[in-house]
């Protein structure tokens, strides 16, 4: 009889730690993998457009700018289609935290490349470089503060992108672009596949 | 004596489904009826009755509101929910120490 009470409370107990644990990587990671991957492909097909548009200075900023709305976009579809299911705080917290985390970073990131494409002095090479660095600051504060996974991808990111700035400033952007582009699809891929086993 | 503990154990959460939506409302605080209904596996009658008997006892706190003119029920972990599951908890704590 006794060992009957203390069996179903171990099983209860182990019901609640794996509903709490569930819940709380759905309030914190829900969705993440996918905009990891649109962001990566943005990296991919942001830097190829770049190579092209070099010579044309003040239409690589259109580019990007055009490039990140659809991002952004397809962001927002994405993170709408999973927030149906999610807890209503989740939703909240998770599209508050993104702008207000992405937008002024975004901006910075911005500003600085559209000075450096005025200045005739500076190479547009610099451009991407910047805001290589802008992500990866965004995501070492990320990996500091909420979720690990992504605080090597930023050290890497920012590393890689001071490297690249030194000794191969030509061909930076093809470096940093398979770089993050590879390494954001890849962390999305992993948090895809810790989200089905939870 | 382990009857005794096993006796204290507070009925309203004991059941699974209970236990269910007061872990998941432990962990967020909020949580829309859909969201409860798919992650516990319940039918909407189901959910409602066991979310009506929580309401009686005070352990959650339900709001209706209209987004894009759609309607959501959302729930809330109150304060003596959260005290009774604390209370739950330890009881279950109890009985596995006190088990030989």
């Amino acid at each position: 009889m006794n060992e009957d009470k203390r069996q179903e409370a171990l099983e209860n107990i182990e019901l609640i730690k794996q509903l709490v644990l569930q819940t709380r990587k759905h309030v914190g990671q829900y969705g993440g993998g996918w905009i990891c991957i649109i962001w990566g492909v943005f990296c991919f097909v942001g830097v190829a457009g770049q190579r092209l548009l070099i010579p044309h200075g003040p239409l690589m900023g259109v580019w990007w700018i055009g490039l990140a709305v659809v991002a952004g976009f397809a962001t927002f579809l994405v993170a709408r289609g999973y927030l149906k299911t999610e807890p209503i705080r989740a939703q909240h917290d998770y599209l508050r935290y993104f702008l207000r985390f992405w937008i002024p970073l975004m901006l910075l990131g911005y500003t600085l490349a559209t000075f450096i494409a005025l200045l005739p002095s500076l190479s547009n090479h610099y451009i991407s470089i910047v805001m290589l660095l802008v992500v990866s600051a965004g995501y070492l504060i990320i990996g500091f503060m909420f979720y690990r996974g992504i605080l090597y991808m930023g050290a890497i990111g920012y590393v890689g992108s001071i490297i690249c700035a030194i000794f191969f400033l030509e061909y930076s952007d093809i470096i940093l672009g398979i770089i993050f582009g590879l390494g954001l699809i890849l962390t999305g891929l992993v948090i895809n596949k810790q989200w089905k086993n939870t | 004596m382990e009857e005794h503990i096993a006796v204290k154990l507070n009925k309203a959460i004991h059941q699974k489904a209970r236990l269910g939506i007061m872990s998941i409302l432990m962990a967020s605080e909020e949580a829309e009826f859909n969201y409860l209904k798919e992650r516990l596996k319940l039918t909407d009658g189901n959910l409602s009755t066991h979310l009506s008997l929580l309401e009686k006892e005070k352990y959650i706190r339900i709001k209706k509101k209209f987004v894009k003119k759609k309607p959501k029920t959302l729930c809330q972990m109150t304060e003596k929910g959260r005290e009774a599951f604390k209370e739950y908890l330890e009881n279950l704590e109890k009985i596995i120490r006190n088990t030989p």
